[in-house]
């Protein structure tokens, strides 16, 4: 998208809470836009259901979650447990998916994904189920709170302190990894510290140690001398470097602008002084990051033509849109593992720098990936997924049988109905073809239309628009 | 692959290489596809470059050592390698001890080690210097890599980017005149359709190959159709390629060896391929940093040896260049984790037929230290210039933006 394009948006008008109006109708795609941007994508029903509530019934549904919470977790959280005991990576992944498929709070998940990808750390070299469960429960905790709270506790986390060396580092000779990282990455951005404050503050980052599993402050390996680091001098300790870096004016600006890129868009760049008054409430507001999400998920911008399908589906999107839509009653062990091929492993991010996103999700190997999954998912000759997130069943529950019902139903619930009319027309063509043609002599008459719905379901989930999140 | 199929393949390529580049149709159309390696001279229009990025910052100054300066030992109490286990390059130059395929190909006069390589005000972030070595730029928000910006002067030549994990494809490729398809296996490149018939199929394949038309516009919708189109075309061309490829060597059981088998095998495909990027890491060793590092190096060391003598061994030693890069080099001191951190110039290593064996450059001073960093002595893009100029033939210039003076770094 062209900068003209950002720089035609009106700050004022841009955060104000949205409400609909000739212009801006609250319909089909909008609903499903909320559904993508603030969950994990809508059933048919949930759909159909969001639409009838208006905006601002299913923002507060979404920003609250429902009920059930504490139950939910009560379920979950034993099994975690013992992945732990067993250092069971591989299912605890599938753990988180499914909580994000599951819970009854999933912008909750959603927020701590993107706190995954913002402290990101991997199980490559942490090692430890233990650990990378740690850092998730923490991120969770302070997914919608506050952001200052989180970056504290964030120095003495265990899998952070092995995965960026805080562990080994020693007075005298410090490491300068979670040092430099915490300003570049986590709170202020390239270009706004020097060499110098990232070697003094690395200094203030010694004495941690991890004994066994627990992490332990040694006095004697902490260098408590004086260091200058943004201009500011003292005996500063880990949390005195973080007060420091919130402090600068370039820390809530850097966290509204990543925020911005994984609500609202990808494509369009925001101009500074559209950020700017986001950066002043989070600020403000001591960095609460609830508030933040809401006002952003609540906005006439958020809404607006300009920023929908702005982003590339990232993949946990694009497998449980999926699944969402489809009803599937499928185990997250094979999805989880399939996540790994498109390229976003929980709890293995590619680098500190978590998942670039955007267009890079998207390559020749990925988008197959993507395109042979989505058959998997759906097809009956593929057992990974136990053959139960079937289309043709979904057709069935809803009634639908004719073909352009058919191909109306797939093409609402997926892209809600948005997509061009050449589209449709050739779908439509396909269905009323695909009668025609030949079938295996061992298939029964509803072998044929199963394997037609199926077929329907699996090309509306190959159009490009359904890579577009 | 039969010879028979070998002529097929060439003649329908060259068929297809009627079709334009403009209207999105990328195939692998090249104008060197149908034509006999030359196995001539650098700069012959059917030379190959393979990239490796060795991602994370390596150590150079343990990779090729000053093992006779006193100060490397003061400066790696615990990191240095012992002078008897050096690989000698000269009298006070060496391999690390893990290297011992490079040795090999440095006998076989085949490995150039350009010293302390880096450019001006290093930055010692990966990303941010990661982006300058691959778009060849020090300007911030460079969205075209300097291998994209070449292929526009090749059109039509097939490239890869082979991904040994799951990466996402490099900006080093970005700016193509079409998307270079990033591959893991040439099994895992297929559309899967579950088609009642071959009719049905047929169907199914000319619905997805019809939405993934782009009609131009701007936006994210005409990425993804470009990116969809590409590889629907380019997977439809490698299911082409035998399967049970032959190699002439034995490669490691690695990830980057598994890549640079794939590269040797659409080398010897014959589609024209002339490009091909690979990553290896990660060399972010900031702690306990020898074993891992040693690893890193064993691997580098042996999937590309065994590549280079596979590839060799169909004739392809002169027509091949392979060139690794990192984002920066490590510290000099090392610092109290058993690690190196953040540095700035490092060595790069060119293999190949052409190359001008041995040490080119000088290594930095171990003395001369700006901030406990290494200085560098060659800028990357004066390597760059060279490959671009003398072995791709792709003006640098053009390239660059400016006029780099070659790095020696092929034989005269």
């Amino acid at each position: 998208m062209t900068d003209a394009t950002a720089k035609s948006i009106d700050p004022r008008w841009a955060w104000q809470p949205y409400r609909p109006s000739k212009e801006a109708p609250w319909d089909l795609p909008r609903v499903g836009h909320l559904y993508r941007r603030a969950a994990f994508g809508a059933t048919y029903s949930e759909l159909e259901a969001g639409l009838k509530a208006g905006p601002e019934a299913l923002i507060a549904q979404l920003l609250q979650g429902g009920p059930g919470l504490a139950e939910f977790d009560a379920e979950m959280a034993p099994l975690a447990k013992n992945l732990a005991r067993y250092n069971d990576i591989a299912h605890l992944r599938a753990w988180w998916l499914s909580r994000m498929l599951h819970s009854p709070h999933p912008l909750q998940e959603k927020i701590t994904l993107f706190w995954h990808n913002h402290f990101a750390t991997s199980f490559a070299k942490v090692q430890s189920t233990r650990f990378m469960l740690g850092q998730y429960e923490l991120l969770r905790r302070h997914a919608l709170g506050h952001f200052s709270e989180l970056l504290r506790e964030m120095s003495s986390d265990p899998a952070m302190l092995i995965w960026l060396d805080g562990r080994d580092s020693k007075k005298g000779n410090p490491n300068e990894n979670y040092a430099r990282e915490l300003m570049e990455l986590f709170s202020l951005g390239i270009g706004h510290y020097t060499e110098k404050d990232i070697r003094e503050a690395a200094r203030a980052f010694t004495g941690w140690e991890i004994q066994g599993i627990n992490v332990v402050f040694n006095p004697k390996q902490h260098d408590d001398g004086k260091k200058t680091v943004l201009g500011q001098t003292g005996n500063w300790s880990a949390t005195g470097i973080v007060r420091i870096c919130l402090e600068q004016p370039s820390a809530a600006p850097f966290l509204v602008g990543k925020l911005y890129r994984f609500l609202i868009s990808e494509s369009v760049t925001p101009t500074p002084e559209l950020l700017e008054p986001l950066a002043q409430q989070f600020r403000s507001s001591g960095y609460d990051f609830g508030a933040l999400v809401k006002t952003m998920l609540s906005s006439n911008l958020f809404f607006s033509p300009l920023v929908y399908r702005t982003r590339i589906k990232a993949p946990v999107d694009f497998v449980l849109n999926i699944v969402r839509a489809l009803e599937g009653k499928i185990g997250a062990t094979a999805l989880a593992q399939s996540l790994e091929q498109l390229g976003q492993n929980l709890f293995s991010p590619p680098s500190v720098k978590g998942w670039d996103g955007g267009k890079t999700w998207l390559n020749g190997q990925t988008l197959l990936f993507r395109q042979n999954l989505a058959l998997a998912l759906t097809s009956t000759e593929d057992a990974r997924f136990g053959r139960r997130c079937d289309p043709a069943a979904l057709a069935r529950k809803y009634h639908k049988e004719a073909d352009s019902e058919l191909v109306d139903f797939f093409l609402r619930l997926f892209l809600q109905g948005d997509v061009s009319a050449q589209t449709r027309t050739r779908l439509f063509d396909y269905q009323q073809h695909a009668h025609k043609l030949p079938a295996p002599v061992f298939w029964t008459e509803q072998d044929v239309a199963d394997h037609r719905v199926r077929s329907l379901c699996h090309l509306v989930m190959t159009l490009p628009e359904f890579q577009l999140d | 692959m039969t010879a028979n199929r070998r002529d097929f393949l060439k003649s329908s390529l060259a068929g297809a290489g009627l079709i334009g580049w403009s209207c999105g149709a990328p195939l692998f159309v090249s104008r060197t596809a149908a034509a006999v390696p030359s196995a001539g001279k650098a700069g012959a229009k059917d030379t190959i470059l393979v990239v490796i990025e060795l991602t994370g910052g390596n150590d150079g100054l343990n990779t090729v050592i000053p093992f006779n300066d006193p100060e490397y030992s003061k400066l790696r109490p615990t990191l240095r390698q012992p002078t008897a286990q050096i690989k000698k390059i000269n009298d006070h130059l060496g391999l690390h001890p893990s290297l011992t395929g490079f040795a090999e190909l440095l006998q076989d006069n085949a490995l150039c080690v350009v010293q302390g390589v880096g450019y001006p005000n290093p930055n010692q972030s990966h990303f941010r210097s990661m982006d300058i070595w691959q778009t060849a730029s020090l300007a911030e928000n460079v969205s075209e890599g300097w291998l994209g910006k070449a292929l526009k002067s090749l059109p039509g030549t097939p490239s890869f980017h082979l991904k040994s994990n799951n990466e996402p494809a490099p900006l080093a490729l970005d700016g193509a005149p079409a998307r270079v398809p990033s591959i893991k296996t040439l099994e895992e490149f297929q559309l899967q359709l579950a088609a009642a018939s071959g009719a049905d199929k047929k169907e199914q394949r000319d619905i997805i190959e019809g939405a993934a038309r782009s009609n131009g516009g701007p936006g994210l919708l005409d990425f993804v159709q470009r990116t969809a189109s590409n590889t629907y075309a380019s997977s439809r061309r490698l299911q082409e390629i035998g399967k049970n490829y032959q190699p002439k060597a034995t490669y490691p059981d690695t990830a980057l060896a598994g890549q640079l088998k794939l590269a040797a095998q659409l080398i010897d495909a014959g589609l024209g391929a002339r490009l091909f990027y690979v990553a290896h890491g990660n060399f972010d060793t900031h702690s306990t940093q020898a074993p891992a590092h040693a690893n890193l190096l064993a691997q580098l060391s042996e999937a590309v040896t065994a590549f280079f003598k596979d590839v060799a061994a169909r004739g392809h030693r002169d027509r091949v260049l392979v060139m690794t890069f990192s984002e920066f080099g490590r510290r000099a001191k090392e610092n109290g984790s058993r690690g190196t951190d953040h540095g700035s110039a490092a060595p790069m290593f060119l293999i190949g037929g052409k190359v001008k064996p041995g040490a080119v450059g000088e290594h930095p001073s171990l003395t001369k230290l700006e901030m406990g960093n290494l200085q560098h002595h060659t800028d990357f893009r004066q390597v760059y210039a060279a490959i671009l100029d003398k072995w791709l033939g792709v003006s640098s210039m053009e390239v660059l933006g400016a006029e780099f003076k070659h790095a020696a770094i092929f034989k005269s």
